[in-house]
């Protein structure tokens, strides 16, 4: 029993994980008629809470930038940054996007033009309303919600020195509740949303790479060699695992952000960098003058499903990846104040992903737009999954490029899984920096798993539903966290002032 | 010719004394950066003049004043001093070889230090404040023609080996054992001697003693 207690939040966690792989693999048509129902009940009742709770986490995160909570430090006053700030952004950013970014960048953009929101699609408005989609969906919102949640686990780790889990960031509120059933409760949902967060991301990862080798080697992109991909790759990070490959995990990482960097320059330069430059000045504009009305745009009198099936789903999916996220920017930030911690997670990777979105929406939309194109934008829109590749082979040197997406894809996703199973493994151990090889290897089968099961039940549809369900307590739990965290900020601030003078001579 | 790689952490003797290498920068004619673990003064040099020493169970050194030897029969307590000379971080952990750091919580699998690494006990030799009787000084590397006095830090940190070394300019003390409150401030240092704000005159020796003073802050410190 005692033990049943220690490890109750990885059992339950499992055991929920477990039931919903059970029910995936032997009632699959289930299944996708449930996540159905519940992606349409999301649509038509909860939206507004996504939207609501998002748009809170932006103006949260902008307004701890100018507070007089700035200059607290995360860690002791003494402690300095572990990374010089060039690379702490680029971890940021590796982590903040990863494979998503490969995946959506050109696909994205070309969708929204052959199918926009609103007006007519094919049109040049249709293109501009399509990268001012894009940023909004990659831009300052997914940056909040990563600022919020990573914030408060640092706070709460750092400086007030709790367990590196969510039901942390709850001690203000709940006091020492956080190690009972309210704060276990708490943990169990950030696994699940965790889970399904990461194993979206690896569902869309395994498409990625197959479609990669497709493209390259022209191995059939099919559903059996996306399964094969999940298993070869769950053996690889298990092996790294056990092996204490973990440091090549880390350069791997590095590599990661440095081959997309170089991705990102070759295209602005063999592509039509000065429509490019055009893109990002026109599209930030049209961005931060449209903010609000995109951040709250519901079409309370029409039908909702561009809205649920973009900015919902990838609210939801922002939201489920968050606990991991989070966990990750917390553990790089050490000894950052909270406004350097804010520039540094909400300002400059939101520009950064703008001018990624720039490089790839803009030179893709500029080749669809040409006379005599139209099919190829038809043909990208609906084989989302090669679309990269697609636009790859309109470019010059287009099997360099071809090979270095599909690097820095099979590196994301092999680094994500790997530190997926390490985030999980705290999570599920009560905030423990030293998880055990045991669950981490658990973690690490269940979440591949996961994703094999959401891909076979019905592909990238299934994924977005998933995680949309998944997401919406942590939401909830999200919101609740910002206030906990003003509070236990708000504390801090009078320690730190009593700590100047708390003697006095009388 | 020596054909020897040296790499960021490891023990190395420079100059007959212990160092630690702390950064190796390829291309400089002076590529190795070290740090003297007796006081952590920093010295650079090149890889031909350094060579290295694995520490193991049983070696006692000095670092920074203070006296310690590795111990590896019991588990780290927390405020012990841990050396990591078996590292295998996980993927989010910020560590490397041979580094010193505090220990803070202690659980079956690992310990947690200051800097919040998850370290298990496999990956450190604990530092166990004081030479033990039977322990292997390393820290020179031919003992023969050091004076023994040398040995043990001019001899003065025997009596306290983990005692904090020493005040500095602007440090405010407490007196513990006076009915009223009294508080000072480090004026001056000559030699052993302490000279504090009220005409008080006082041995280092004699404000090391927590029984009678604590320390309360520096203003000047950041």
């Amino acid at each position: 029993m005692d033990k049943f207690k220690q490890n109750s939040v990885f059992i339950i966690s499992l055991l929920l994980t477990l039931i919903f792989i059970i029910w995936g693999v032997f009632f699959t048509e289930n299944l996708t008629k449930l996540t159905n129902s519940v992606y349409k009940s999301s649509i038509d009742y909860l939206g507004w809470v996504y939207l609501g709770a998002t748009l809170f986490f932006v103006v949260f995160s902008i307004y701890l930038l100018f507070s007089k909570y700035g200059d607290i430090r995360l860690g002791r006053k003494t402690d300095k940054p572990d990374f010089t700030t060039g690379s702490w952004l680029s971890m940021l950013f590796g982590a903040g996007m990863g494979i998503g970014i490969v995946y959506w960048s050109v696909a994205e953009p070309v969708t929204h033009y052959t199918a926009p929101p609103y007006g007519k699609a094919y049109t040049v408005d249709a293109a501009n309303t399509a990268m001012k989609y894009t940023f909004f969906h990659w831009g300052l919102d997914p940056w909040a919600i990563y600022t919020v949640i990573g914030l408060a686990l640092a706070f709460f780790q750092y400086n007030k020195r709790l367990p590196a889990a969510i039901s942390s960031a709850f001690h203000p509120i709940l006091g020492d509740r956080i190690y009972g059933p309210i704060g276990k409760t708490i943990d169990i949902l950030s696994i699940f949303a965790t889970v399904f967060g990461i194993a979206t991301s690896l569902g869309l990862g395994a498409m990625q790479v197959t479609a990669g080798m497709h493209a390259i080697f022209r191995i059939p992109n099919t559903l059996v060699i996306q399964l094969v991909v999940i298993v070869v790759a769950t053996f690889l990070f298990i092996i790294s695992i056990n092996t204490g490959l973990e440091k090549g995990i880390k350069h791997l990482s590095n590599a990661a952000i440095i081959l997309s960097v170089a991705i990102m320059l070759l295209i602005l330069f063999v592509g039509p960098t000065l429509t490019v430059i055009k893109v990002f000045f026109n599209t930030t504009g049209l961005y931060i003058s449209d903010f609000l009305h995109m951040s709250l745009r519901l079409n309370p009198f029409g039908e909702g499903k561009w809205i649920a099936s973009w900015t919902l789903f990838y609210w939801a999916w922002w939201i489920a990846w968050a606990p991991f996220v989070g966990m990750f920017i917390a553990r790089v930030s050490k000894g950052r104040t909270v406004r350097e911690f804010v520039i540094g997670v909400l300002i400059v990777p939101t520009l950064g992903t703008c001018l990624w979105m720039s490089v790839f929406g803009g030179s893709a939309l500029e080749l669809v737009q040409k006379p005599g194109n139209r099919d190829l934008a038809k043909n990208i829109a609906e084989n989302v999954n090669l679309s990269i590749f697609t636009f790859f082979d309109y470019l010059p040197l287009s099997s360099l490029l071809s090979i270095l997406g599909f690097a820095v894809v099979a590196i994301y996703y092999i680094t994500v899984a790997d530190t997926a199973t390490f985030v999980l493994g705290m999570l599920s151990e009560g905030g423990t920096l030293n998880p055990s090889n045991k669950i981490k290897m658990t973690w690490g089968v269940i979440q591949s798993a996961l994703a094999a099961v959401l891909l076979f039940a019905g592909g990238l549809n299934v994924l977005q539903t998933a995680s949309i369900a998944a997401a919406l307590p942590f939401a909830i739990i999200m919101v609740v966290m910002c206030f906990s965290l003003l509070r236990g900020l708000k504390n801090e601030v009078e320690v730190q002032r009593g700590n100047k003078r708390n003697v006095q001579h009388l | 010719m020596k054909l020897y790689q040296v790499r960021k952490g490891q023990f190395v003797y420079y100059n007959n004394e212990l160092h630690k290498v702390y950064g190796v920068k390829p291309m400089y004619k002076l590529s190795v950066h070290l740090i003297k673990l007796r006081d952590l003064t920093q010295h650079i040099t090149n890889a031909a003049s350094v060579e290295r020493y694995i520490p193991r169970e049983n070696d006692s050194f000095i670092f920074e004043h203070k006296i310690y030897t590795l111990k590896n029969n019991r588990k780290a307590e927390a405020g012990d001093f841990i050396l990591i000379n078996n590292p295998a971080p996980d993927t989010l952990d910020h560590y490397s070889l041979n580094e010193i750091e505090v220990v803070e919580t202690v659980d079956n699998k690992g310990v947690i230090t200051s800097d919040l690494n998850g370290i298990r006990h496999n990956e450190y030799l604990l530092m166990a404040p004081g030479r033990a009787p039977d322990s292997h000084p390393i820290d020179y590397q031919e003992v023969a023609n050091i004076e023994v006095e040398d040995l043990d830090d001019k001899g003065r940190l025997i009596n306290n080996p983990s005692g904090e070394l020493s005040s500095k300019l602007g440090d405010i003390y407490k007196k513990k054992d006076s009915e009223f409150l009294v508080e000072v401030m480090v004026v001056a240092i000559k030699g052993q001697t302490i000279f504090l704000g009220g005409g008080l005159e006082l041995s280092q020796e004699e404000l090391m003693d927590t029984d009678k003073w604590e320390f309360q802050y520096n203003p000047f410190d950041k």
